[in-house]
């Protein structure tokens, strides 16, 4: 090889030379083992942004292991994600959901963290649903980002004009507080529900079976929507009744969503309200709510036969397979999951900041009894009967494989219904019959 | 090449020799692998695609299954509802495009105050993106606290707000309103410069004829018209058929599948359920069809043209 700065030398020679050494420069010719120096990529969806970086700038200095974050929108993270899988980009650590673990994990995308007992040993301290919704075929997938559930508020100003003392306790109950409400001229429609085809319907329609003592599906996967004793069923006529009959819901639930309902609570408009628990801070804070003050949550009221279950999400931070299938790297990935999903610096850091930038609930159970949790929630609710209604909340039984496509027509289904194009048996027929398909399929 | 001769010979004005022909190719050549990378592969790729049973979430199986994709979407009564929902809306848009548009360009061919002016707030619609558009609309609509409903009750002919998007005996009656106010402006163009193409003198002679306003707008305007009709009709049929934006803002399907078009369909193929396979050859079904209808339409009016 000829040198360049021998005189000898041409400038062919020279570029070569050049190109070469910015190759190397690049990484492209790097070592196997040099692969430790490359930073961690971690992918989030956008929320809490700020809260994540400051997060991550104080993990970067105590661990020296440099992370490469980016985020995308929540509507398109799916996606996104699958893509990137799909094309081999470079991921170590993101944000899952458990609605997307089977998809995920059986496609060979994530990988189990069985293997690292300083994420495990946190499942001793996190409620149980919280750490199922993180396990699928015995493995677990990841450490808690935040844990919710849906929670049934009432406006206590309202109930006490209508000269009801205490909060529903039955769905038959809430019919008869929301007529008298209704016909004390308080509020036309007293009870809101959300049933717009949007990604939190299969949340609120889970709550309204679980509390009818039912699920979709029973312990080996097999569907039981469609029978009339098993919950949905219950939960789905109890809905029409209360749209078509009793008119305590509004017609127009089939086109509201989530933050919809949340606007139309908070406008006062309504009695009663099934929301994510953590809007409970939104819907008490008087710059954004007509009714702050007045909100308080209760048990999810039950079916005949049911209890005051509700369904409850996880999201978690997840290791890919590509960062578990280098040792160092799966070391330097599982450090950053534990930061952010376990405790940083002996404490769980990053879900207290959650909880007081956004209200957003954790799996932790000594949260619960953390002083400054408490005083914070203080605020705007009542941490005990946050706590209670945790310990009813449950996964949700649909996650498979197929929940995206089953979902598509479970959503119309139960929509049907609601705008009588079919009966409440009917459109859980047509669920079920999809189920059975698509699990037969796969 | 033979076939392209003489009209380069007549364009250029002499004969062509072989360096012509090989400088035109070199020109042409950039941009036809351009196209190329950018349309044709993409076109012939997602075909390709749409033979297999692709699905992104299953990675490690994609079979070969021929026309099963195409079969099986055949077969599926949900798509040939769909199928029904994009015909209605594509006649019900058309038509009332057609028709609104026409007034609006006899109206702007008449000399009156303000014309101009009402031909740049004419315009405001077809500047809005579509998903502003949507979005605009979802507000107008709202069963809550929508204007649409306020207007009404204010006006006196509600007594309580309606259930608007959420009722399925409005949802594509609403739908069709949103997607005709944002493309009736380019309609409107499009008919107004046919109209100014229309010889004064003909007017003259008919009103000496003793022809009535409407004489003169059946007998002259209407056919004078029609080549402008039929461009109008060509590109906003091919704009419904493959509209999604609106279905997707307003009411993503619904409610129940009331508004489940075959455009939306692809979507929820392709994105939701991230079926390649189906999406595309859903995609193409779709394209077919768009294309065979522009071509009949076309054929039926090109002397016109």
């Amino acid at each position: 090889m000829s040198n360049i700065w021998t005189e000898g030398s041409s400038r062919r020679d020279f570029l070569k030379m050049t190109a070469t050494a910015g190759v190397a420069g690049s990484g492209l010719l790097a070592l196997p083992g040099h692969a430790q120096a490359a930073p961690l990529n971690f992918y989030t969806w956008s929320a809490a942004v700020d809260t994540v970086k400051s997060h991550l700038g104080a993990f970067e200095a105590k661990t020296g292991i440099k992370v490469n974050y980016n985020n995308a929108p929540w509507a398109q993270y799916r996606d996104t994600m699958v893509t990137k899988f799909v094309g081999k980009a470079p991921l170590d650590v993101l944000w899952v959901s458990d609605s997307w673990l089977p998809e995920w994990a059986d496609a060979g995308w994530l990988a189990p963290v069985n293997n690292f007992p300083d994420l495990m040993k946190y499942n001793a301290e996190a409620d149980d649903f919280s750490t199922q919704s993180m396990q699928y075929k015995g493995k677990q997938y990841g450490l808690s980002y935040y844990t919710d559930y849906m929670a049934f508020f009432y406006d206590e100003e309202k109930l006490k004009k209508a000269g009801i003392k205490e909060p529903p306790s039955t769905w038959d109950e809430l019919v008869q507080q929301s007529l008298k409400i209704k016909a004390a001229g308080i509020s036309e429609y007293p009870m809101m529900l959300p049933m717009a085809r949007e990604s939190w319907l299969i949340e609120f329609l889970t709550a309204m079976v679980y509390s009818n003592g039912g699920g979709f599906t029973d312990a080996s996967g097999a569907a039981i929507m469609s029978d009339p004793k098993k919950g949905a069923v219950q939960a789905l006529q109890w809905i029409v009744d209360a749209v078509n009959k009793h008119k305590i819901i509004s017609p127009a639930c089939v086109e509201t969503g989530e933050l919809n309902g949340l606007k139309s609570f908070s406008s006062g408009n309504h009695a009663f309200a099934l929301l994510s628990r953590y809007r409970i801070r939104t819907l008490n804070d008087p710059k954004q709510s007509q009714i702050a003050g007045h909100v308080k949550q209760a048990l999810m009221p039950a079916g005949v036969g049911g209890s005051h279950a509700t369904v409850g999400w996880m999201r978690f931070h997840g290791m890919t397979a590509q960062a578990a299938a280098d040792k160092t790297r799966a070391a330097n990935a599982a450090k950053l999951i534990e930061w952010f999903g376990g405790k940083a610096d002996g404490q769980y850091r990053f879900q207290k900041m959650l909880f007081n930038d956004i209200g957003s609930g954790f799996a932790v159970k000594e949260l619960f009894k953390d002083p400054e949790v408490q005083a914070s929630y203080a605020k705007y609710s009542d941490m005990a009967m946050f706590e209670k209604q945790q310990q009813f909340a449950r996964k949700k039984d649909v996650i498979t494989r197929w929940f995206g496509e089953w979902d598509e027509v479970n959503g119309s289904a139960w929509q049907s219904a609601v705008i009588g194009k079919s009966t409440a048996a009917e459109a859980l027929k047509k669920s079920a019959q999809a189920w059975n398909d698509l699990r037969k399929q796969v | 090449m033979s076939n392209r001769t003489p009209a380069l010979r007549r364009l250029i004005g002499r004969p062509v020799s072989a360096y012509d022909q090989k400088s035109a190719m070199l020109f042409l050549a950039p941009m036809m692998v351009i196209l190329t990378v950018v349309a044709v592969f993409p076109i012939l790729y997602s075909f390709w695609i749409s033979l297999f049973d692709l699905k992104l979430t299953r990675p490690h199986r994609a079979p070969f299954v021929w026309l099963d994709n195409y079969a099986h979407i055949f077969q599926d009564s949900m798509f040939w509802d769909s199928v029904g929902r994009s015909t209605s809306f594509t006649l019900m848009s058309v038509s009332a495009i057609m028709f609104i548009a026409m007034l609006m360009a006899l109206l702007l061919n008449e000399e009156f105050r303000g014309r101009r002016i009402l031909s740049a707030i004419l315009l405001i619609p077809w500047a809005i993106p579509y998903v502003a558009n949507g979005l605009m609309w979802k507000w107008i609509y709202d069963s809550g606290y929508g204007a649409l409903n306020g207007l009404l009750f204010q006006l006196g002919l509600i007594d309580k707000y309606m259930v608007m998007l959420g009722d399925v005996q409005k949802t594509m009656l609403l739908i069709t309103n949103s997607f005709v106010w944002k493309e009736v402006p380019l309609a409107t163009i499009l008919l107004l410069v046919t109209l100014k193409s229309i010889r004064a003198d003909l007017y003259s002679a008919a009103k000496v004829d003793g022809a009535n306003v409407w004489q003169r707008f059946v007998h002259i305007t209407l056919p004078a018209l029609t080549p402008g009709f039929a461009l109008v009709m060509i590109y906003e049929t091919m704009m419904a058929i493959r509209h999604f934006d609106l279905f997707f803002i307003l009411t993503e399907g619904g409610p129940a599948d009331a508004s489940h078009v075959v455009a939306w369909q692809v979507y929820v193929e392709t994105f939701r359920k991230l079926a390649f396979g189906t999406g595309a050859a859903l995609a193409y079904i779709m394209a077919i069809v768009t294309f065979t209808l522009a071509f009949f339409i076309i054929r039926s009016t090109s002397r016109k043209l």
